[in-house]
């Protein structure tokens, strides 16, 4: 019985997930954030979340230490699944890895040519990938020994059209950011509008108030009595009243 | 959801594991054929599992089987071009987007400021509001 979950284990297609896993519950979560305000509050003057990652708690609890995300890597090397990986090597070309380059590297990423071609490059293999299986199944049905050939070039297409798919990702993280900057523009504007706009309500109520007021304290001068003061408070709220009610 | 490149990735993966499935389901489901008069089909051994023993359809089940992976091949097909025709900012260069972001951030500082303005003048305005309340109350 002790033996069987570590078999389990070893011949699982994937790995299970890293132990602490179990800590993330709504309560360490809610915790930890509890912990990351006060500890921001001191310097929440210089505080911005767009430069700032969540703060580094300096002294975890012990039971929350695994919340705490990694520092991202200093020197670009990092580890997954056991592999070493290197952010600053650039993504090595087909010939490199000695697979056929099924096209010419439409205008080679970094200058300044337009994608379209890219896109119809991508195209075009999608529909050999296509054609290359009508012809596999043709092959399979009337000599299967050609098969391996045929087989080779819809491997060599894949990896063709992965290796363009990836060489677009740099300039869809751009095209990403672009979108989040419009957004949080966007957003930017529209909270200035409603600030402004309900400072404008405000300064017209106010001024509504004010010729009012000068009018019952004339009134109040002329009739010397207690009553308007009463009449007074009763009219600011009909006209709060008439603003948000 | 994944971004447009990762479903584009995704999406050319299903055709290979299409591709496969459907050569798997012919080899595997075809009915058997006479070559000649003469030839018997071998009563199945029951007793035997062989792994790579063909397991006939009836013709008719054999034949929509096929239609139906053919189909999925060519709509997973025309996915994979919908999601290349709308890969984001295919009409960008590099340049351009860099001009953008640079705009984007000008912008944004702009729009931050006001953004801050307006805060203050919020904070005056309720002060404001405030003291005219107080008023009409403590009298």
């Amino acid at each position: 019985m002790e033996v069987q979950p570590e078999l389990n284990r070893l011949a699982a297609s994937f790995p299970a997930p890293p132990p602490f896993w179990k800590e993330f519950t709504e309560e360490n979560l809610d915790r930890i954030s509890k912990l990351r305000v006060s500890q921001t509050f001191d310097n929440l003057k210089n505080f911005n979340p767009a430069t700032t990652l969540p703060l580094k708690l300096l002294e975890p609890p012990p039971e929350l230490r695994y919340l705490q995300p990694p520092d991202p890597p200093a020197k670009g090397q990092y580890r997954c699944f056991g592999d070493q990986y290197d952010l600053n090597i650039p993504l090595p070309s087909l010939d490199e890895q000695g697979i056929t380059s099924l096209y010419t590297p439409p205008s080679t990423p970094g200058s300044d040519g337009k994608h379209g071609d890219r896109a119809f490059i991508l195209k075009r293999l999608a529909k050999s990938l296509l054609l290359n299986f009508l012809e596999l199944v043709g092959i399979l049905s009337v000599n299967p020994d050609q098969a391996p050939e045929k087989i080779q070039d819809l491997r060599t297409l894949f990896i063709n059209f992965h290796h363009l798919l990836n060489e677009y990702r740099p300039h869809q993280a751009r095209e990403s950011l672009i979108l989040m900057m419009q957004d949080q523009l966007e957003k930017s504007r529209a909270e200035t509008k409603g600030i402004m706009d309900m400072k404008g309500k405000v300064e017209s109520i106010l001024e509504g108030l004010n010729q009012k007021q000068s009018i019952e304290s004339d009134k109040t001068r002329e009739e010397d009595t207690d009553a308007p003061v009463i009449d007074d408070g009763s009219d600011v709220w009909d006209e709060l009243e008439k603003e948000f009610g | 959801m994944a971004d447009r490149l990762t479903q584009l990735q995704d999406a050319v993966d299903q055709l290979g594991t299409q591709f496969v499935a459907s050569i798997h389901f012919v080899n595997n489901r075809h009915d058997l054929q006479k070559l000649s008069q003469k030839d018997i089909i071998r009563e199945k051994d029951e007793t035997k599992q062989d792994p790579i023993e063909v397991n006939p359809l009836p013709p008719d089940e054999f034949k929509a089987g096929q239609r139906e992976l053919a189909q999925d091949l060519i709509l997973k097909e025309q996915q994979i071009e919908f999601l290349i025709s709308v890969l984001p900012g295919l009409e960008n260069s590099e340049k351009d987007q860099e001009e953008m972001i640079k705009q984007l951030e000008a912008d944004l500082k702009v729009a931050e400021e006001q953004r801050k303005q307006a805060l203050k003048d919020k904070a005056e305005i309720l002060t404001t509001l405030e003291g005219v309340i107080r008023q009409i109350i403590r009298p």
